[in-house]
């Protein structure tokens, strides 16, 4: 058992922190999708990020990342958080998906744009019929000759208004059994026949939108991995998109809550005994929460259902941590200012996205301990 | 960074496993009312602890010890947790720690080693740490001679045990003082906080393997019970319980795991800082999954004779023991929260 840093994480860490001191402050306010200028502003701190050598700290060097073992992306999530950096683009789960599947040619071709973040990308699963049940989907990519032809409609798909790329689960085995029937393909979302409209999220952010595909041609060397095998890199995918690292969620947390300790402590907003004890609460939470995925990052198993663990405890913690900071902002959290609305309505999509919370503890239960499906 | 147990770990841990449920097996959980007796070990089970070396290993050598790190006393106190063990082996080990902390002679600390004298720790009367005068209770005292109250360098004989809710674990009030320990010196702030950390750590654990052991308990029952035509587990309200009750522990875990480790590796305020956010953790979080296990087991969990009980008991006691989740959040609110 040994949490202390080895030479090289040592001196990885002390990069990091020497690089934030001196480019943070000028990216500090690059958190949200709520207009153009704000995804801008984000879109600048993950180009940011990368050029540093900050994104896709555990993907293959050959392809733009940084051939690291899993635990440097906890390091630099607990790095943003103690500095209060807004999070890392969260990619990492659509990079897994491609690295550790899509053919030699492919991974040259797009890898380098997604982990270099001068291209955007998208996850193109839910559809206005299939959410939790995702193998119902019905968005085809008919084979032909040496392309598919897409039709279909997705739905959710966030950042897909300003996304040059869409990893998309599409049915393109007409006789096989649901499951077995999708593929994956990489769909360049500037083909002609590519309809996205906006969808503006409950908080006003600006992130999500829904996508038509009409006839639209993608060449069949944008397949992921083989014809069917869809539905297991999705499922690899997830895994990653509930799994701990790539989603910076403990730096977008530790920023929550070391805003609020600085307004408490400068008396900015008044907290009386029960309220700061509910925020230490919450800051045991936020401290488990990073042991948690410390553990979890330094003995994964990828792939695994462990993810949706961490994706549960993570919703607990996050969902917790945004009532408390409502109640220290009193009227504040209805009155004035909407961001801190904003956030909070933000923390009720944790329990929704990448799976709900309901699917998630059926994964556990069943998958992970082995309790009998109804 | 090596976030996990190495082989020898988990051949300690399984021998650990191994001789708890042995000891275990000697207490009957929740036999009834009437024959749930103090839990004092016999003389026969006290000898197998003993022998294991368990009330030795984490002493320094000169106190005739082998110096085993936190790590190992958190794989020996899950164990003890996860099998309900009624022997005060953590009660000892952390008498023995505080009292090395305040440089007791290494003749009682050989003594305490060897099994031949059993002391318990002194708390304060709300069990939320050591006690630093009089009027204290001594806990996980089955079978205790006597408790130390370092400060004042007194022991005191201890009297018949308080009701507790734990049935494995005793409290006993001080009684007549019967020696006084002139070598006692108080430790640097350091040392005590390292002191404390340790013992928090201990808890922990403790509750980290009766949540597990619980669960492990829900689990088999979800899956043979059957209502409705089908395991009761196969139903969707039940797993979610249970998937909830697994996160928590899980997260326990991880906890558990930093703290444990902080105890020898970080400076002693920082290792202290991170025992009460593992113990506040844990302590909320044993409870629920008790609670939890509890609503799966159905009426059998509300009877004396099913062991639900018995480990929700042990969760709320080792909860209180050295402060729950609000004693150590009030703490933190204190020191991180408070408004300048
Ligand atoms: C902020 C945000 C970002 C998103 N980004 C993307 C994205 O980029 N790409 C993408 O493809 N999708 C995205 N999604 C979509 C998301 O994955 C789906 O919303 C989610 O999987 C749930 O599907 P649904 O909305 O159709 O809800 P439904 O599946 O219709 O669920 C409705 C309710 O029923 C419950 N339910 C459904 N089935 C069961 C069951 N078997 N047992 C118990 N309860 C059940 C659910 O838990 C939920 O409470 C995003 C969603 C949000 C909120």
């Amino acid at each position: 058992m040994d949490y202390s840093d080895d030479p090289e994480v040592a001196e990885f860490r002390a990069g990091l922190r020497a690089w934030l001191r001196d480019h943070l402050d000028e990216h500090r306010d690059a958190t949200g999708y709520e207009s153009a200028e704000s995804v801008e502003r984000t879109l600048r701190w993950h180009r940011a990020l990368a050029a540093a050598g900050y994104v896709g700290l555990s993907l293959p060097a050959a392809y733009g990342g940084h051939g690291l073992p899993d635990l440097y992306e906890a390091v630099l999530n607990d790095e943003l958080a103690t500095a209060g950096a807004p999070p890392p683009p969260p990619i990492g789960h659509i990079a897994h998906a491609v690295a550790d599947f899509a053919g030699e040619d492919l991974k040259t071709r797009v890898l380098p744009g997604l982990l270099g973040c001068t291209e955007v990308w998208c996850q193109g699963f839910s559809e206005p019929g299939a959410g939790s049940d995702l193998a119902s989907l019905t968005t085809t990519a008919a084979p032909d000759g040496d392309r598919f032809v897409v039709d279909g409609q997705k739905i959710w798909t966030s950042g897909a208004m300003w996304s040059r790329w869409c990893l998309l689960l599409a049915r393109t085995e007409r006789d096989q059994p649901r499951h077995r029937g999708l593929s994956m393909l990489v769909v360049d979302m500037e083909s002609p026949g590519v309809d996205r409209r906006e969808i503006v999220l409950a908080s006003g952010s600006r992130e999500f939108a829904e996508v038509f595909f009409d006839g639209v041609e993608v060449p069949a060397a944008n397949l992921v991995g083989e014809r069917g095998q869809g539905w297991r890199i999705a499922m690899h995918m997830l895994s990653y998109e509930r799994g701990p690292a790539d989603m910076g969620w403990v730096g977008r947390l530790g920023r929550v809550l070391a805003a609020a300790r600085d307004d408490v402590r400068s008396g900015r907003l008044p907290a009386d005994e029960p309220l700061r004890r509910r925020l230490a609460a919450a800051s045991v939470d936020l401290r488990v929460l990073q042991w948690h995925v410390a553990r979890s990052l330094a003995g994964r198993d990828p792939g695994g259902s462990a993810g949706s663990v961490d994706k549960l405890l993570t919703t607990r913690i996050e969902q917790n941590l945004h009532h408390v900071v409502g109640d220290l902002a009193g009227a504040s959290f209805v009155l004035g200012d909407p961001a801190p609305y904003g956030d909070y309505l933000w923390s009720r999509a944790q329990s929704i996205y990448g799976g709900t919370q309901q699917i998630q503890r059926q994964i556990v239960a069943q998958r992970v301990l082995g309790l009998p499906r109804g | 960074m090596e976030i996990e147990l190495t082989a020898e770990q988990r051949a300690f841990r399984d021998s650990c496993g191994k001789l708890a449920a042995h000891l275990a097996s000697r207490w009957h959980r929740g036999r009834g009312p009437h024959d749930v007796g103090p839990s004092a070990p016999d003389e026969a089970s006290w000898s197998r602890v003993a022998e294991a070396g368990w009330l030795a290993m984490r002493l320094r050598e000169e106190n005739g010890g082998a110096e085993a790190g936190a790590v190992d006393m958190m794989i020996l106190a899950e164990q003890l947790g996860h099998h309900a063990v009624a022997s005060p082996v953590l009660g000892t080990v952390i008498a023995a720690e505080q009292l090395q902390s305040w440089g007791a002679a290494s003749g009682l600390l050989e003594e305490i080693a060897e099994g031949t004298r059993r002391l318990a720790p002194a708390l304060t009367p709300d069990l939320t740490g050591f006690a630093d005068a009089t009027g204290s209770l001594a806990w996980d005292a089955a079978g205790a001679e006597f408790a130390v109250v370092p400060a004042t360098g007194t022991a005191y004989a201890l009297g018949e045990p308080v009701p507790f809710a734990d049935q494995t674990r005793a409290v006993r009030p001080l009684g007549e003082p019967v020696r006084t320990l002139t070598e006692l010196t108080a430790p640097d702030g350091e040392t005590a906080a390292r002191t404390s950390a340790f013992a928090l750590s201990l808890l922990v654990a403790d509750l980290l393997g009766t949540m597990q052991a619980a669960l492990d308990a829900a689990l088999d029952h979800a899956r043979t019970r059957v209502q409705f035509g089908s395991p009761v587990g196969a139903f969707q309200a039940v797993q979610q319980l249970l998937a909830d009750s697994h996160v928590l522990t899980e997260a326990s875990r991880s906890a558990c795991w930093y703290a444990a480790w902080a105890v020898d590796a970080l400076p002693g305020e920082e290792a202290l800082r991170a025992a009460r956010v593992a113990k506040a953790y844990a302590s909320r979080s044993a409870v629920e999954v008790c609670e939890n296990v509890i609503q799966v087991f159905g009426g059998i969990g509300m009877t004396w004779e099913a062991p639900a009980h018995i480990w929700l008991r042990r969760a709320h006691a080792a909860r209180a023991a050295f402060g729950d989740e609000h004693h150590h959040e009030a703490v933190i609110a204190a020191t991180e929260f408070s408004g300048s």
